[in-house]
């Protein structure tokens, strides 16, 4: 009986946490069914309108930031695999002079606020025509995703038994083999999670965006500066926009879920 | 099956702009269907001549042959070595069953050879029950099991065992020796383990390389290593209790040459043949093992008399310890049970055929020629 109690308790404080949690996007959800004209008069009682939604795609604008930002995003996090998944491989196995400073320095590339970095790189990109650009801003976000999969994956490839690789060489495979073959599979729950939360750093970023782009390539977080015009705001297209905004990611984190938990898990590879 | 043979064996590398020996010059022949252990203080350079002969390291000069092959500079796979990994190193997402054939599965055997070549190594390591489990699911002592089929599936010409029973404790370590040992038997493979453990390598065995800092101390078989030492380290590496070893001067007497510790408390009679190899006056390391003291009770000429520091008794034999130095304690070990207590004295005998007596300064043995067992 007692625990039956504790448990309803529990339950409770979870359904509480997870109305505290949700509201804000239920709110957002409300709000991008409104009319202007109702925003600020009533809450909950109003006539449901497209209106909205059908002014963020009759132009197709919102669809070319959202491209856009699909494009900057997955290149970044496509360039931070091709480069962190090596990275971390030779900072896991191989014994070489200042092996932990590099390390160290690619997490500090995460210590300064991006606002201390972006006016040199404003400057720098000016100079080498990256600003504006769809290089520049996969350049600049790989910086941001980078260290975050370099040092899950570390963990990961430093649980793998040296040993494990050496059975497979002996067993007839080549060292790149070995590599797709063996080493790849058993670090696929860390690859997936942190390539995901690399995503969403990536994908809600805004300084670099706004500040190094912003007319050619424009992604939806700057986009949602146009629905602040000067005679009004228009909370109920902003509600909108962010709401597509966001569904890639909750797509995606819903479909790897059992990956994330394992994956932020460490340890869990050893045999 | 062949014999295996390493040829001026050297391995360096450098580490801060120094080089390192790893190995030095190291040559061993093994005979066909050998079993032969590679014993050492760990970081003497043992596994690394087994990762050298696997081809898991590179050569820095000398000759790895099977038979009349060379395997320098050939791939692992085409070694036609096995090789048993320390910490068992299975694919954790596999099954004990593909893990086993994942070496066939890789050359593309046909399904049906892979099922039946299992099978027999299944009944052989008895592991029939394990098949179809996970390696997380598996106690040390089955990983190893494992470990070793699937060193063996692979039908090598040399099997290579690197440290199997460091991770097993007590019980489970003894079974597994006898478990290897009753394998070797039965497969005859050319086998090489390495280990750090001399009881280990004296059970197993058929002969002991002992290295040291990469340099091979004395290459022999467990009774030639035990009865006969090359220098000062094998003599104190090989053998539990480990002997005794204490600094003497020699002196002549009247023909005779007599042994005496540094601080004079202890004074004993060598047979005369050492008189060719001892120099008088000159420093030496003198060692004999607890079993070859006895304590003389009765009228027989003894070696020397002491007074006892600690006395043990263990049941099926007694230890006694003798303080004969400020930092060296002389260990008798008999089976025949006495009644001591601190402070006895006892007069002692060294078994004058199986002591020990080498160089000061090289820890040579003294007495050069082959001694036959």
């Amino acid at each position: 009986m007692k625990k039956k109690i504790i448990a309803f308790l529990q339950n409770a404080a979870l359904v509480l946490y997870a109305m505290f949690a949700i509201f804000p996007l239920l709110w957002l959800v409300i709000l991008s069914f409104k009319h202007d004209r109702d925003m600020f008069n009533t809450t909950f009682i109003f006539t449901p309108t497209l209106e909205n939604y059908r002014m963020l795609f009759s132009d197709g604008e919102y669809i070319g930031y959202f491209l856009d930002n699909i494009i900057v995003s997955f290149g970044a996090i496509a360039l931070s695999i091709i480069v962190g998944v090596p990275a971390a491989y030779a900072l896991a196995r191989f014994d070489f002079k200042g092996r932990d400073g590099i390390a160290f320095t690619f997490l500090s590339f995460r210590f300064a606020p991006e606002i201390l970095v972006v006016l040199p790189l404003f400057l720098l990109y000016q100079e080498l025509g990256l600003y504006d650009t769809y290089v520049g801003l996969i350049w600049v976000f790989q910086v941001l995703s980078l260290p975050l999969l370099i040092w899950i994956l570390r963990g990961y490839f430093e649980d793998i038994s040296v040993e494990v690789e050496n059975a497979a060489r002996l067993d007839g495979y080549s060292w790149w083999q070995v590599f797709i073959k063996i080493v790849m599979p058993l670090i696929r729950p860390g690859l997936v999670a942190s390539a995901l939360l690399s995503l969403i750093f990536v994908w809600n970023n805004f300084t670099f965006s706004l500040l190094l782009a912003g007319q050619d390539v424009t992604t939806t977080t700057v986009a949602m500066l146009q629905y602040v015009a000067s005679d009004t705001v228009h909370y109920g297209q902003m509600a909108g926009a962010v709401l597509i905004a966001s569904l890639p990611i909750i797509i995606l984190a819903l479909s790897i879920q059992k990956h994330l938990v394992r994956g932020l898990s460490m340890g869990s590879v050893k045999g | 099956m062949a014999k295996l043979t390493l040829k001026n064996l050297n391995k360096s590398f450098y580490k801060n702009r120094e080089a390192i020996h790893a190995v030095s010059d190291l040559s061993i022949e093994t005979k066909d269907g050998e079993f032969v252990a590679l014993l050492g203080p760990s970081g003497c350079g043992k596994s690394t001549t087994l990762r050298m002969i696997a081809g898991l390291e590179d050569i820095t000069s000398g000759e790895v042959l099977i038979g009349e092959r060379k395997l320098n500079d050939l791939h692992p796979k085409d070694r036609n070595i096995g090789l048993a990994f320390e910490n068992y190193a299975m694919y954790p997402p596999l099954s004990v069953y593909d893990n086993i054939s994942f070496n066939m599965r890789a050359k593309n055997v046909p399904k049906e050879t892979i099922k039946k070549e299992i099978d027999k190594m299944a009944s052989l390591l008895d592991l029939k029950d394990l098949l179809a489990m996970n390696p997380s699911a598996l106690s040390g002592g089955q990983k190893q099991r494992v470990n070793i089929a699937r060193a063996l599936i692979r039908r090598p010409e040399v099997l290579l065992l690197d440290e199997p029973l460091s991770h097993l404790d007590g019980k489970v370590r003894q079974k597994m020796r006898t478990e290897i040992k009753h394998l070797h038997n039965e497969i005859n493979c050319t086998t090489i383990i390495v280990t750090h453990d001399q009881l280990e390598a004296m059970a197993l065995a058929d002969r002991i390389a002992i290295i040291k800092d990469g340099v091979l101390q004395q290459f022999g078989t467990p009774l030639e290593v035990f009865n006969h030492p090359q220098n000062e380290f094998v003599a104190g590496f090989i053998g539990e209790p480990p002997m005794n070893i204490f600094t003497v001067f020699a002196t002549f007497k009247e023909g005779s040459v007599y042994l005496v510790s540094k601080n004079g408390k202890l004074r004993f009679n060598v047979p005369d043949k050492y008189k060719d190899y001892l120099e008088e006056g000159k420093e030496y390391r003198f060692g004999i093992r607890p079993t070859d003291i006895s304590v003389v009770t009765d009228d027989q000429p003894y070696s020397t008399e002491l007074n006892v520091t600690v006395f043990e008794n263990v049941g099926e034999e007694c230890r006694i310890h003798i303080k004969i130095e400020e930092d060296n304690i002389l260990s008798i070990v008999s089976e025949e049970i006495y009644k001591l207590d601190t402070g006895d004295g006892i007069k002692i005998k060294f078994d004058s055929d199986r002591i020990h007596i080498f160089d000061v300064n090289t820890g040579e043995r003294v007495e050069k020629q082959k001694v036959l067992i």
